[in-house]
């Protein structure tokens, strides 16, 4: 109860806020107030895709298809916040860039993240059977999240890039983001990520109680 | 600026409408699980 009131009073606190501030980046002008809401997004993703790699080790050192089950929510929490972060950056490059779609290395990596996310997926469906299922799918998981350092930190800064990198540090490391700015933002990161845990909870709990019920009905 | 209250105002509503589904589907997976 006390973690709702939190989350819905930080994510109010949030929204309100990333309107009647100055937009963060004045050269950028207002399209940069979606910074509060696409940097947060990108950074859960990369939450959800830790805790599905971590869930998918603990798998294979188990074997207990609970912890198929956290990988799996974990995924597709990850998958689904990579998703509102590709839209959300669309939308700014089309105020910024006049076009949504420039394959831009942040806009290409990102796409790759989600089609090896995507095939995830696609290698559970596939498969008949709980634990050959939650077996490949673990090694899959771990396998995936090793590209996800390199297409979320590494690619977008070794190659030549619109997308802005100087928001939170600028290119000499240095912290660079206004008071008010920090102010929003780094509540935006835990109320998205008190959002995320929230989701993440409810969703294991569903996939118990699933799992559960499938058991009752083979009894 | 009057754009930007449409816009938080638009954003509230979202929020408070994902929020209210988060809490309606808790109450009935905790419903769920004390079946059990």
């Amino acid at each position: 109860m006390i973690w709702n009131v939190i989350l819905f009073v930080l994510m109010g606190w949030v929204i309100v806020m990333a309107f009647i501030t100055p937009a963060p980046q004045q050269v950028i002008g207002e399209a940069s107030r979606i910074f509060y809401f696409h940097v947060p997004q990108a950074w859960v993703a990369v939450v959800g895709f830790v805790v599905s790699m971590v869930a998918s080790i603990n798998y294979l050192r188990r074997g207990r298809l609970t912890d198929d089950d956290r990988a799996r929510v974990a995924a597709e929490l990850g998958f689904v916040f990579c998703l509102l972060a590709t839209v959300s950056g669309s939308i700014f490059a089309k105020v910024t860039w006049n076009s949504y779609w420039n394959w831009d290395p942040r806009e290409t990596s990102i796409l790759f993240l989600l089609l090896i996310y995507g095939a995830y997926f696609a290698l559970r469906s596939a498969l008949t059977g709980d634990e050959k299922r939650a077996r490949l799918a673990a090694v899959y998981s771990i396998f995936a999240f090793i590209t996800v350092p390199f297409l979320v930190f590494v690619v977008p800064r070794v190659l030549p890039s619109l997308h802005p990198s100087d928001s939170v540090v600028d290119s000499a490391g240095q912290f660079s983001m206004s008071g008010t700015t920090a102010m929003i933002f780094f509540p935006a990161l835990v109320a998205f990520s008190l959002l995320f845990f929230r989701l993440y909870i409810l969703g294991v709990r569903i996939s118990i109680l699933k799992r559960r019920r499938i058991e009752e009905s083979q009894l | 600026m009057t754009s930007n209250y449409t816009v938080m105002t638009v954003t509230l509503l979202v929020w408070l409408v994902i929020f209210i589904y988060l809490i309606r589907l808790e109450g009935k997976v905790k419903k769920l699980e004390e079946e059990k």
